[in-house]
């Protein structure tokens, strides 16, 4: 619900509202609201089925119809469809409405097959609920029911069965109206009606798993929950989603100890009860047998052998006692940790052993100044209407697929606009307000000339308009909120932090949602889980009072880690949940460093690829399994928690850090949750009153507003490099599906990962002669030549190249370097 | 003094022997005889024994694993998964079945719930009530132990008393009417086929039992018969 539904902000006192009688009794409505809304408000349960608070009314099921007499007799209308109008009389229980809604229920249920014991919505099921509640009881009906093929696959995620199908519209008008992939409809007239897909075109949805929980009967199921458990067998928790930084809520379900399933929760201030595939689906990953359940230890002849906590921690202990210097220790990684382990674990590595070295990002993120220290925007203030959004970044379907689902809905409804300022058309399409797709490397140029007003010619591929509009966009006088995110891992975020600054100058009173996609990267950062800050973004400077010390001199970031570690300069590396020889944009830098480094501890869940070189495993619990907070991109505190015992030996990070710390003598000063917590709140700026616990239905956490006592410093002079005619400019972002660690120990999700190609603007495939689907030989200044697929792509601008990271097929790390601000890439035919 | 009364009840026992004897089945006496006095005690028509899972005519078991009767179980003692029914050799008919199906009978107070809340008639009850286990993982039945065999006949295990007979009362007896509950179905079978007896007579209709027992059984009837009533008016909203 938006603000203007909300009971508490709708007091008689100050907004009477329109009067109207329901059952008799006399209430007052807010303008414009629904009959079924203000019937629920005031405890008055109106059955429906295609009504959803989230999406416009379309009047199918007629399950809603009540009684109403607006002056003229009273007659049957569809509650969710007729906004109250003054001095209404309403009955919901009168002999007609009964009637009708008996009459409905058994048109319903002619055609329903009633195969409630095998299906997977039975026992919570709205028809169901509905049919006991409101129905005759008894069918006249005995005439052959309709019949169609059982359940058909129409994606890899979600089955069909249309057989159980009452043809309410939520799964097409959700595909339609909220995901914008409008891939499945209605097909036929009459009794034949049946929802479907298009031939040949399945429903792949990043959002599809919302029509299975919206589905008011069984006629859309999720293959991974299929036949897993029955709701009566299934115990629940509200949690908060760690796939990515939106901080959707859910709840966790699960039976016999085990993750059964996730359903997204309706928060007002995030998800509005959304949820990406992934975020949805990530629980398999808990259950996969490539969990990492006892501590591992490197023996003699180099293989990884299971071994006691004591005896790893021993290790550990040693191996960050036996550096000299603590600029020789380096940390990676931090993003999968609760707000209160990433705490613990800074405590440790700062507060006890005085470790700069440490970063949560791996060098795919946005420096921590701009984070941590620009002015916050929340995801309503972001969507407020006659909102202007600024999104300097990725395509956030691709990296926030609940954010972009708020935002599209805001474009849509609310009249917000947007100005696209990414390194390609994203999948807002048509939708946006202004389109700048600068080329990598002008980013900056652009949004100085937005900043300046020179916007009366083109520069380089954006048009006088667009850029004019832009302008007129960003100075206006209503609230404009930057997005700013890493769109292109092949464009230095100098370049980035030089356009934020140009457009903090246009237009100083905007805010800014940081559209980091590593789960509780926020948090991280806000724990001091970054070079150069100690928790709550305070810099190295202030003296955190619990603290024993703390860093001298500001450390390194991932790239400088690595790069220490192939200079030989760096004897202990820590992976705390991090994999930069998979993640790490260039690979070929962090295969280096782990040639070179010393000795490396990973803390992690699973076994990936640096993991398998560590010669310290420790096993850590995983979401679902630990209780803790999150931090959302907004800043919001919202409870993590434990729905699942977690398997074999594994501990919470913040457990392994005190053990660490207790095992080399020192003390972190907590042994509990609570404890920690306490620390957190007596040590950190702006933690002091939070309430740890809030885990109401749906209750949205508050925003930590972090007392900053500096300006991040920017200045508009990154470098722009010249672009020659011959090459492309390469733009690598991310897809929501790629080999990241959690999506590939999912069972249902590995095979949604698809081969990457190389996408080229149709006029340069022209140019360069080479036909849309065929191979070419790609190369990076003088290094190796690879032979790539190259697909012609609309959404490329002119002059760029665009290849997805971390896919199957063309590994795009092979192209990036570090330390360039631009990559130039040359494409020749075979 | 009490202190000497105490040794008293030992004098007592002193020489009388053990009243705990080895349960040789009931069937022979040591020198493998058939003890004509070691008889079962006779038990009610309606007595709630072991389980069954009961299979269709064709050998499809009936269990599609829907779990209703784990849900209604006020033990908690069934254990019952589902699962995707494999296409090219189906156990059961449609799209699921039950592939793990276990009950503790440690915990298993027979009070027959089970069976009324399933929905294709797959649990029922016998009569047998003679098994006793020495150990925990014999008290619980798998799927493999519950479902009747290819004749449709209970398994016997080496830890159940079967008397000759006591098999073939495994199901359909029980209940007269559909399971509608809808009084004019009252004597009409409503029992799906079984395994090793096709589709069983329906017991008699309550008023043609009546009339043919004594007026005391009547009265202990009529009271059953009360009840069963309520029972289907419960049921009738389907």
């Amino acid at each position: 619900m938006t603000a203007t539904e909300n009971p508490e902000s709708a007091s008689p006192e100050t907004n009477p509202g329109v009067p109207f009688t329901l059952n008799g009794v006399e209430f007052h409505a807010n303008d414009g609201e629904l009959l079924i809304d203000a019937a629920k408000r005031h405890g008055v349960h109106i059955p429906h089925f295609c009504y959803h608070p989230r999406m416009t009314p379309v009047g199918m099921c007629r399950m809603c119809l009540v009684e109403v007499d607006t002056g003229r007799g009273a007659g049957l209308q569809p509650s969710c469809m007729l906004p109250v109008t003054p001095n209404m009389k309403v009955n919901t229980e009168s002999e007609p409405t009964t009637k009708a809604q008996d009459g409905v229920l058994e048109l319903l249920l002619i055609n329903h097959p009633l195969d409630c014991p095998v299906c997977d919505k039975g026992g919570e099921c709205p028809l169901q609920d509905n049919a006991y509640a409101f129905g005759p009881g008894e069918s006249r009906f005995v005439e052959e029911k309709r019949h169609y093929e059982k359940p058909i696959p129409i994606s890899d995620l979600v089955y069909l069965d249309r057989e159980r199908c009452i043809l309410c519209d939520r799964c097409t008008r959700f595909a339609s109206e909220v995901a914008g992939d409008p891939l499945i409809h209605f097909i036929g007239r009459g009794a034949q009606t049946e929802v479907n897909t298009f031939p040949e075109h399945e429903f792949s949805s990043y959002f599809s798993g919302n029509t299975v929980q919206i589905c008011p009967v069984g006629a859309l199921t999720a293959k991974p929950y299929r036949f897993a458990a029955r709701p009566w067998d299934l115990s629940e928790t509200e949690s908060t989603s760690m796939v990515d930084s939106t901080g959707a809520r859910v709840a966790l379900h699960s039976s016999q100890d085990r993750l059964v399933r996730i359903q997204g929760v309706d928060s007002d201030a995030t998800n509005w009860g959304w949820l990406s595939d992934k975020e949805r689906f990530i629980y398999e990953a808990t259950d996969s047998p490539e969990r990492l359940t006892e501590p591992l230890v490197r023996d003699g002849s180099g293989d990884a052998v299971p071994t006691r906590w004591n005896n790893a921690v021993k290790q550990v202990v040693e191996a960050l006692a036996r550096p000299s210097d603590p600029r020789r220790i380096g940390v990676i990684g931090g993003a999968r940790l609760t707000l209160e382990s990433q705490y613990a674990w800074a405590k440790l590595l700062k507060g006890l052993g005085a470790v700069d070295n440490i970063d949560a990002q791996l060098g795919d993120g946005l420096p921590a100044e701009l984070v941590l220290g620009l002015p916050k925007a929340t995801i309503d203030s972001a969507c407020q209407p006659g909102g202007v959004v600024v999104l300097l970044g990725p395509d956030l379907k691709e990296e926030l697929p609940t954010l972009y689902l708020r935002l599209r809905h805001a474009i849509q409804f609310d009249g917000v606009s947007l100005v696209e300022i990414s390194p390609r058309v994203t999948s807002f399409g048509d939708t946006v307000a202004a389109r700048l797709n600068p080329l990598p490397g002008a980013t900056g140029q652009i949004a100085k000339a937005l900043a300046d007003g020179m916007v009366g010619t083109s520069i380089g591929r954006s048009s006088a308009e667009e850029l004019s509009a832009a302008h007129k966009l960003l100075i206006s006088d209503r609230p404009v909120t930057v997005i700013l995110g890493r769109g292109n891992l092949a464009e230095s975020t100098d370049i980035i932090a030089s356009a934020v600054a140009s457009l903090r100058r246009a237009n100083p009173n905007a805010k800014f949602l940081t559209a980091l996609r590593r789960g509780n990267v926020h948090g991280a950062l806000e724990m001091g889980l970054t070079p150069g800050y100690l928790p709550g973004a305070q810099p190295l400077s202030a003296a955190v009072d619990g603290w024993d010390m703390a860093p001298r001199s500001r450390g390194l970031d991932t790239a400088g880690i690595l790069k220490s570690a192939v200079n030989g300069t760096l004897d202990t590396l820590v992976l705390l949940g991090a994999d930069p020889l998979t993640d790490f944009p260039d690979s070929k830098l962090a295969a280096a460093a782990f040639e070179r480094v010393g000795t490396v501890i990973s803390v992690d869940t699973f076994m990936t690829a640096s993991t398998g070189r560590a010669d310290v495993v420790l096993p850590a619990a995983m979401f679902g399994e630990v209780d803790g907070t999150f931090l959302n991109l907004e800043g919001r505190i919202s409870p993590v928690q434990a729905k699942v015992t977690s398997p074999g030996q594994t501990r919470a990070d913040w457990m392994i850090a005190a053990e660490v710390a207790a095992a080399a003598g020192g003390d972190l000063g907590f042994t509990t949750l609570a404890e920690l917590r306490s620390d957190i709140a007596a040590n950190v700026p702006g933690f002091s009153d939070v309430h740890w616990d809030r885990t109401g239905h749906g209750a949205d956490g508050p925003v930590i507003t972090g007392i900053r006592s500096w300006e991040p410093t920017l200045t508009e002079t990154a470098p722009i490099p010249p672009a020659d005619d011959y090459g492309l400019r390469l733009v690598v972002d991310r897809k929501l599906w790629d080999n990241g660690t959690m999506t590939l120990a999912a069972a249902s999700l590995k095979g949604q990962v698809g081969d990457a190609v190389m996408s080229v603007s149709p006029a340069d495939l022209a140019r360069l002669r080479i036909p849309s689907g065929n191979e070419a030989s790609v190369a990076v200044g003088g290094g190796d030549a690879r032979t790539v697929v190259v697909m012609s792509d609309p959404r490329v601008p002119v002059g760029a190249a665009h290849v997805p990271f971390h896919l199957n097929g063309v590994d795009a790390s092979d192209f990036l370097v570090t330390g360039q601000p631009v990559i130039d890439i040359r494409i020749q035919a075979l | 003094m009490g202190y000497f009364e105490g040794f008293g009840v030992t004098l007592k026992q002193w020489g009388v022997g053990t009243t705990t004897k080895e349960y040789r089945g009931g069937r022979t006496n040591r020198q493998g005889e058939i003890n004509p006095k070691d008889q079962k005690a006779p038990k009610p028509e309606r007595v709630h024994g072991r389980h069954v899972l009961n299979r269709y005519e064709d050998g499809m078991e009936k269990c599609i694993g829907c779990e209703l009767c784990a849900g209604v179980c006020p033990a908690n003692c069934i254990y019952v998964r589902g699962k995707d029914n494999p296409v090219e050799d189906p156990k059961s008919p449609g799209e699921r079945y039950g592939y793990v199906y276990e009950i503790n009978y440690l915990r298993c107070i027979h009070c027959d719930l089970c069976v009324e809340a399933c929905p294709t008639q797959a649990i029922t009850e016998t009569k047998l009530f003679e098994f006793s286990f020495t150990n925990r993982q014999d008290a619980i039945y798998t799927k493999d132990e519950l479902l009747v065999g290819d004749d449709g006949k209970p398994q016997n295990l080496p830890w159940e008393d079967w008397r000759p007979g006591e098999d073939e009362h495994t199901s359909g007896w029980m209940r007269a009417t559909s399971s509608s509950g809808k009084a004019s179905f009252l004597g009409t079978t409503n029992w799906n086929g079984e395994l090793g007896y096709g589709v069983r007579p329906s017991e008699l209709p309550q008023d043609e039992k009546d009339a043919s027992v004594t007026l005391a059984a009547a009265e202990h009837d009529h009271s059953d018969h009360d009840h069963s009533d309520h029972d289907h008016s419960d049921h009738g909203g389907h």
